[in-house]
């Protein structure tokens, strides 16, 4: 069944100066979206603004997904912990699906310990389950921060150029295993991409930003 | 260096040369000084006394080693097990109280009032929190432990929030947009982050309290300091010699040692391996000796 995840109302999104305006959109479950637009045009803070890092300049963002474990965030920069294990690292995704009042330091229950384990065998990263993230290439740092979100199971997944520095055949890999998991919860995905082709071949709404604006594509 | 830098430095340095001169006021007291130190030095200080090494006369040693039933032995043992000891107490209450002070982690509403409690705790020198707590603990150990731990707490806490706020932006987004508490982000996110430097801080914290169990000896709060003050009264300078002689060498050992270990902990490249030279050489004349390869950009290759 389809159910609108996100809601756009009269958006402007920027810092200070507004990058892009009067977003009016909706996200649905299902969708992959993918943001197109050249360097420095508002695509990263549309999405930190969707995941509210950033307040909107004008409108409201509105979101339809658990505030806890609802929504899986691969920034730019992977945001992972370095000093820790591959599995510590992606178990850390699945905490978010237990009460915020289980404690940290309180090894994660068996369940979410498989969500793991089956998130890096999905993603052929098992082999390097108790390997520091630091170490890895960046490449296999990628299906770490992927094998994270999916093991997180969100409703909504926001990707920032997570498929850059990856082969065409992990980015097989990787998008078959996001695509999957995004069947399997209901769920959407909004990412950020550089190459147009490779945008076209893994989604199924394009938006592209151009002069302040937000115009949407359908792919198909 | 431009024009106005050099006027900025040349007043600077004329304004420390003023300050100086007139905070020493008579020169004249000074004549004779260096004489004064040499008949000190070859009438009290050298050679040390190593009676400090052998055994005490009472009570009788029942060890095998005789050395361990020494001053400086008893001494030392009881000043690294108080710098210990304080060390580890200091580090676990500082640690949540650095989380609470780091900016990227807790509101400011929480942020201030804790760095205010860190920046009292270490605004007070050790000696004088070992001068209040022998009030009430009466003079030993206990005093020191408590006045090297409160100290700790404040020193440590202050370099450790510091290492929280420069880990990177990334994992903290990250875990803010899952919906982690600030629990869960500190102890799984930040605290791993900066953990090489946490580690770094410990080390280095617990090599400090050891050289300054020392000091806190010396107002009556144990250790080696407080052998080291009792010769002092009695003007047996040799053997305080011979004690801070001691001192200086497990200094250098756990130095060492603590060097050993961070770059164990670390990357390769993050820290210097240690050298000998590097212990006893300021360190432009020890990397001359000792020349380490150049870092590799962890920062950017992780990107």
């Amino acid at each position: 069944m389809e159910e609108v995840l996100v809601h756009l109302h009269d958006v402007s999104v920027g810092y200070d100066i507004p990058l892009i305006e009067d977003i009016n959109i909706e996200v649905s479950s299902g969708d992959v979206i993918a943001v197109l637009g050249p360097s420095g045009i508002g695509k990263t803070t549309l999405l930190r603004t969707i995941a509210g890092l950033v307040k909107p300049l004008e409108g409201e963002v509105e979101l339809a997904v658990p505030s806890r474990g609802g929504l899986g965030y691969i920034p730019q920069r992977l945001g992972l912990v370095g000093n820790a294990s591959v599995r510590t690292n992606i178990e850390m995704g699945t905490r978010v699906g237990l009460s915020r009042w289980y404690l940290p330091f309180f090894p994660v229950p068996s369940k979410q310990r498989e969500f793991a384990e089956q998130a890096m065998t999905d993603l052929g990263i098992s082999h390097l389950a108790d390997q520091p993230v630091r170490i890895l290439s960046g490449g296999q740092q990628r299906r770490v921060a992927t094998a994270k979100t999916v093991a997180q199971r969100p409703k909504l997944v926001l990707a920032d150029e997570f498929l850059g520095e990856l082969d065409d055949d992990n980015v097989d890999i990787v998008m078959k295993t996001v695509r999957n998991a995004i069947e399997a919860q209901n769920s959407a995905m909004i990412m950020v991409e550089h190459h147009e082709e490779l945008a076209k071949q893994v989604a199924n709404r394009i938006w592209r930003i151009e002069d302040n604006h937000l115009i949407e594509e359908l792919v198909r | 260096m431009n024009k106005r830098t050099a006027i900025i430095g040349s007043s600077i340095l004329a304004l420390t040369f003023i300050i100086f001169i007139d905070l020493v006021g008579n020169w004249g007291r000074l004549s004779g000084g260096w004489d004064n130190l040499g008949i000190f030095f070859s009438e009290s200080l050298w050679p040390p006394d190593w009676s400090v090494l052998e055994a005490q006369s009472y009570p009788v040693c029942e060890s095998t080693f005789e050395f361990t039933c020494s001053v400086a032995w008893l001494g030392m043992v009881e000043t690294i097990k108080i710098a210990f000891v304080a060390t580890v107490i200091g580090f676990i209450v500082s640690l949540p109280l650095s989380v609470m002070s780091a900016s990227n982690l807790s509101p400011i509403e929480l942020a201030i009032p804790s760095r205010i409690l860190l920046a009292a705790m270490r605004s007070l020198p050790s000696i004088i929190w070992a001068v209040l707590f022998m009030i009430i603990f009466d003079m030993g150990t206990l005093a020191g432990i408590c006045a090297m731990s409160f100290y700790t707490v404040g020193y440590l806490g202050k370099l450790q929030f510091e290492s929280m706020e420069g880990i990177k932006n990334a994992p903290l987004e990250s875990a803010k947009a899952m919906g982690m508490t600030r629990t869960e982000t500190a102890w799984l996110v930040a605290i791993p982050e900066s953990a090489n430097n946490l580690l770094s801080h410990l080390l280095f914290m617990f090599e400090y309290n050891v050289r300054h169990g020392t000091v806190i000896g010396l107002v009556g709060a144990g250790g080696i300091g407080l052998y080291i003050n009792t010769y002092l009264k009695l003007a047996q300078y040799d053997k305080v010699v011979a004690l801070l002689i001691v001192v200086f060498l497990v200094v250098v050992v756990i130095d060492f040692l603590s060097m050993a270990l961070r770059s164990a902990v670390n990357e390769e490249g993050d820290v210097d391996r240690p050298s000998w030279s590097s212990l006893f050489l300021p360190a432009a004349i020890s990397s001359a000796i000792h020349p380490t390869p150049m870092k590799k950009d962890t920062d950017a290759e992780s990107e």
